[in-house]
């Protein structure tokens, strides 16, 4: 109990601490306070992980029949994990980043709220722990979005806020006809439905599936409800958009995966027509994000695009309700999460060092900023699904599985869309390597400067960029990890 | 002795408002110090009655046959009783610091007082009669407040609230004389009075009497046909607004009707019956309506009275729904939506105290100038968006779990409705947040330079109201559990 309080406690203490305290003017001061949190969070988080795994903790009681309880299973140590590299990652990237910004001192202090709320979110133990740090992370991750001030970003974070709580509710309804049948609200593999009640109302359960599937699916930016993404995301500072791109949307995949696996069951699921309309919904997104990323030219924005489509893989995979795809999400859960991350970085040092934001504006980038260029490459691969990344491996497994489902129509087509979201993909990414390293001939090389950034802003990249090709080349830990969760 | 304060309690407010104009004040102060000491012994008189809790009735006078003015304290008593007694010493304190800023003050507290017994009178009423005696009076001594400053815009407002709750109190009443008629005694007897053998087959007639009443009364409850008094008496000054108008006077409308439905008619007789059809349909709809005009509302004041309707719905729903769990829910939302409304009632009358700004787009960047008023401003909208860890969430979800589990098809539409509700209210609440804390770019910040935080008279009951949401957000078990013990 003393554990799970610190490691939730520490970085809520410091964004208390930062978003109330108006005496911090000082940068330098600002700085080693912030470092400081970060440190303490992730030394307090690791020992947690080790000391809490597969532990249940009941806090107290929001009222009663709704415990405050707190569960670390391994899918939510795969998610904090997750969510501490990068935010850890992005915080010190922020370092530089930020410097010639506004308001730095709200900017940390609802970063590490954001963080704690996610780490909250990770060890939620019952389906009412994790809506309520569901619903707090979108409250708290809105300052990030409309850090800039402009109006664009205030409009872009009451798109986010609207689209955000009306998934929420959605959320909750089905919930609210969930809790009265089902034996427990704690998360329990294979579903704690009543055995009466699957009897005597399935339609109605269904449909409550239905909505809680489609509320944390706004979250994960699927069709319909992704149009709040690709204008959220981007208008952050970069650091804060790889933090939401990477992590917060995957928030939704995991409500939705404790929705489907732990609180209805893969069983009652199974061959619904729940399971084909959320597979239809998917892949229409997949293919839809991929053809809108392709149509952007502003970098941040492609990026957004691109986080749609790769998180309705995982999304997919998940609805299949199948082992091997389970395994393949899981893995893109983590990939993406890596290169995502790595890629918004990448733009974010782009436009803070040369000032560009659009794509065509990025030749000749690679005489500029070689090793930046390089790991974008490198995560960008990743991203289309080429070996040894780790991209490829989730894809690979994502489309065995859908093979293996044999589920009519969806096992052919399920694979056909994710390799043509894969071309779609290359397409929108490589050419941004091809231009930056090969400006063409009669691109002047006379004018370049070396502009690599600094160490606060490449380690960060490079930290992730190489997590993410590990993956690929080491699987076998994480696989068999994989392998314990889904029974 | 016990029973001796029943009477006390109710007379004793109504003497020392009486005694204002009388008595020899040489300053303000020495009014404010009388006038405070004597509303929080008051206060403490009615909290002793409720600890002592005496079981026997007082019967004050007799008319003729069975009709009697009588009291006693029973559960739902206690909880009305207990929540006005708690709000008003607060309130008056308020009171103090606003209306430094209004005329003639000693008419207003004349009536603000006296209106403290009335409304203890409607709590602690032991027959329909009685309760209908102070119901009249309630409208008779706030009338006067309404039309305080005395403008022509007031002159009107009062004269609509006038003929609203007497036309209102009419169909009331002839509920009321239906329920002497056909019942066994007029006394409020949890599960109805109602004789089956008097009423034969009149059942229909009946039925239709009680939805006659259910919007006689519901004319103080602000339901949607007749909701227009509410907003246009938002021109009294703030202290009338937030207690009355979102505490006592609407919630006098709410609690008659839980009265009327489950301790005259009785839940049996109306469960399952068209009646029971219509008032929810209205409810919900009401829901519904009220949030959407909050919305376009761009006065501060008038927002929150839409907003007020709205949410009188709620507890009207609960009344609706005709089952012990629909009565927990609507009584754990009387309590909890007058600490939540009471609180941002007040910081909009700090706002306009100290700005003297009224409307919603006028409130760009006041978040910097007094950020403490909105701060907890932003923790009232939240909690009553129902955002769970805040007391909003607790009383939506005892509402939703009684709409669900009475199983009907309206009951299900209403809990659709509390959700897009919730929604509508994150909307019309949240812009105003946003405003407040983003104000957007080419926002120079000495525009609001002047304007500051009010004093301790105006920030302490704001605290107290705030750290009461948060506890019953978080801890509200114990009182949950002793609603449920009242049936």
């Amino acid at each position: 109990m003393i554990t799970l309080l610190t490691m939730l406690g520490i970085p809520f203490f410091f964004g208390l601490f930062l978003c109330c305290n108006r005496n911090i003017t000082n940068r330098k001061t600002l700085l080693s306070i912030v470092s400081l949190g970060f440190v303490a969070t992730a030394v307090v988080t690791v020992f947690s992980w080790t000391s809490l795994l597969e532990q249940e903790i009941t806090v107290f009681w929001l009222t009663q029949n709704l415990p405050l309880m707190f569960h670390l299973d391994r899918i939510g140590l795969l998610f904090s994990i997750l969510a501490l590299v990068v935010f850890l990652c992005a915080g010190f990237f922020s370092f530089s980043y930020m410097e010639h910004e506004k308001k730095e001192r709200r900017y940390y202090g609802f970063y590490f709220l954001v963080l704690a709320i996610l780490q909250g979110l990770c060890f939620a133990g019952n389906m009412v722990t994790y809506y309520l740090f569901f619903e707090l992370l979108t409250l708290s991750s809105l300052p990030l979005v409309m850090q800039e001030n402009t109006k664009e970003a205030i409009m872009a974070g009451l798109k986010y806020l609207f689209y955000s709580l009306c998934g929420a509710y959605f959320c909750l309804f089905g919930f609210y006809i969930l809790f009265q049948n089902e034996s427990t609200i704690s998360f329990l593999w294979g579903g704690n439905l009543l055995a009466d009640s699957i009897v005597a109302h399935p339609v109605l359960l269904q449909v409550a599936a239905t909505c809680m599937i489609f509320g944390f699916s706004v979250k994960a930016g699927m069709f319909p409800m992704h149009g709040w993404l690709p204008t959220a995301h981007p208008v952050a500072p970069a650091p804060a958009s790889a933090a939401l791109s990477a992590v917060i949307v995957k928030a939704g995949v995991l409500g939705i995966i404790r929705v489907i696996y732990y609180q209805f069951g893969a069983f009652f699921l199974q061959g619904t027509k729940v399971q084909t309309l959320f597979l239809s919904l998917s892949l229409i997104t997949v293919f839809m994000g991929s053809l809108l990323a392709y149509g952007e030219p502003v970098l941040k924005k492609r990026l957004a695009y691109s986080t749609v489509s790769q998180v309705s893989y995982i999304l997919f995979g998940l609805f299949l309700l199948q082992g091997t795809a389970f395994t393949g999400s899981m893995l893109h859960v983590l990939g993406h999460g890596f290169m995502k991350a790595s890629l918004f970085l990448c733009a974010g040092a782009i436009i803070h060092l040369t000032g560009k934001t659009r794509v065509e504006e990025f030749t000749g980038l690679g005489k500029e900023m070689p090793i930046l260029l390089w790991c974008f490459t490198i995560s960008s691969l990743g991203l289309i699904g080429i070996p040894p990344t780790g991209g490829f491996l989730s894809k690979w497994y994502l489309a065995i599985g859908a093979l293996d489902s044999e589920i009519p129509f969806f096992s052919y087509v399920g694979p056909v869309v994710l390799l043509l979201s894969a071309l779609l993909t290359a397409g929108y990414l490589l050419p941004i390597t091809v231009k930056g390293f090969l400006p063409g001939a009669e691109f002047d090389t006379e004018k370049i400067t070396k502009k690599e950034p600094n160490l606060w802003m490449l380690l960060p990249v490079l930290i992730l960029t190489v997590l993410s090709v590990l993956m690929g080349i080491l699987p076998n830990g994480l696989l068999g990890f994989l392998g314990s969760v889904f029974r | 002795m016990s029973v001796s304060l029943l009477c006390i309690v109710i007379l004793f407010p109504m003497l020392v408002g009486a005694l204002i104009p009388v008595l020899p004040f040489s300053n303000r102060k020495q009014m404010e110090l009388y006038l405070f000491a004597m509303v929080v012994l008051n206060s403490l008189l009615v909290w002793t009655l409720i600890l002592l809790h005496p079981a026997e009735s007082l019967t004050v006078a007799k008319f003729t046959g069975n009709l009697t003015i009588t009291f006693r304290l029973d559960g739902m008593g206690m909880v009305f009783a207990g929540l006005v007694a708690t709000l008003w010493p607060f309130a008056t304190l308020y009171a103090f610091e606003y209306m430094t800023k209004e005329s003639h003050e000693k008419v207003f507290f004349f009536f603000y007082t006296m209106t403290y017994g009335v409304t203890l009178g409607i709590a602690l009423a032991e027959n329909i009669l009685t309760m209908y005696f102070f119901y009249e009076l309630l409208t008779l001594v706030t009338v006067p407040l309404v039309m305080h400053t005395l403008t022509r815009e007031a002159i009107l407002a009062s004269r609509k609230y006038l003929y609203y709750s007497l036309g209102g109190a009419a169909f009331a009443f002839i509920g009321m004389i239906f329920i002497i008629l056909y019942g066994d005694t007029i006394s409020f007897t949890y599960g109805g009075v109602l004789d089956l053998h008097k009423i034969g087959n009149r059942v229909d007639i009946l039925l239709l009497i009680y939805v006659f009443s259910f919007m006689g009364f519901g004319v103080k409850a602000a339901i949607c046909p007749f909701n227009s008094w509410l907003p246009q008496a938002g021109v009294a000054p703030t202290p009338v607004t937030a207690l009355l108008h979102a505490v006592a006077v609407v919630k006098s409308g709410a609690f008659a009707i839980l009265r009327l439905t489950y301790f005259s008619y009785g839940m049996e007789f109306l469960r399952g019956t068209w009646a029971q059809q219509v008032v929810l349909a209205i409810t919900s709809f009401t829901i519904v309506y009220g949030c959407g005009r909050a919305i376009k509302e761009t006065h501060l004041k008038r927002r929150l009275a839409y907003s007020t309707i709205s949410n009188l719905s709620y507890i009207l729903f609960g009344a609706a729904l005709m089952s012990p769990a629909g009565l927990v829910g609507a009584l754990s939302h009387l309590v909890f939506h007058a600490f939540m409304k009471i609180t941002s009632f007040f910081c909009a009358g700090a706002i306009m105290h100290q700005t003297e700004k009224h409307y919603v787009h006028e409130l760009d960047g006041l978040g910097y100038a007094m950020p403490k008023t909105f701060t907890i401003f932003t923790l009232s909208a939240l909690a009553l968006m129902g955002v769970p860890g805040l007391a909003g969430f607790i009383s939506k979800w005892n509402l939703a779990y009684a709409g669900i589990e009475s199983g009907l098809p309206l009951g299900y539409i209403g809990v659709g409705c509390l959700l897009v509700s919730a929604l509508f209210t994150a909307i019309y609440m949240m812009t105003i947040v946003i405003r407040g804390f983003f104000p957007g770019e080419g926002f120079d910040k000495n525009q609001v330079a002047s304007f500051q935080d009010p004093n301790w008279k105006m920030l302490l009951p704001l605290c107290f109201f705030t750290v009461f949401i948060l506890y019953f957000g978080l801890f509200s078990s114990s009182f949950i559990g002793f609603l449920q013990s009242l049936i």
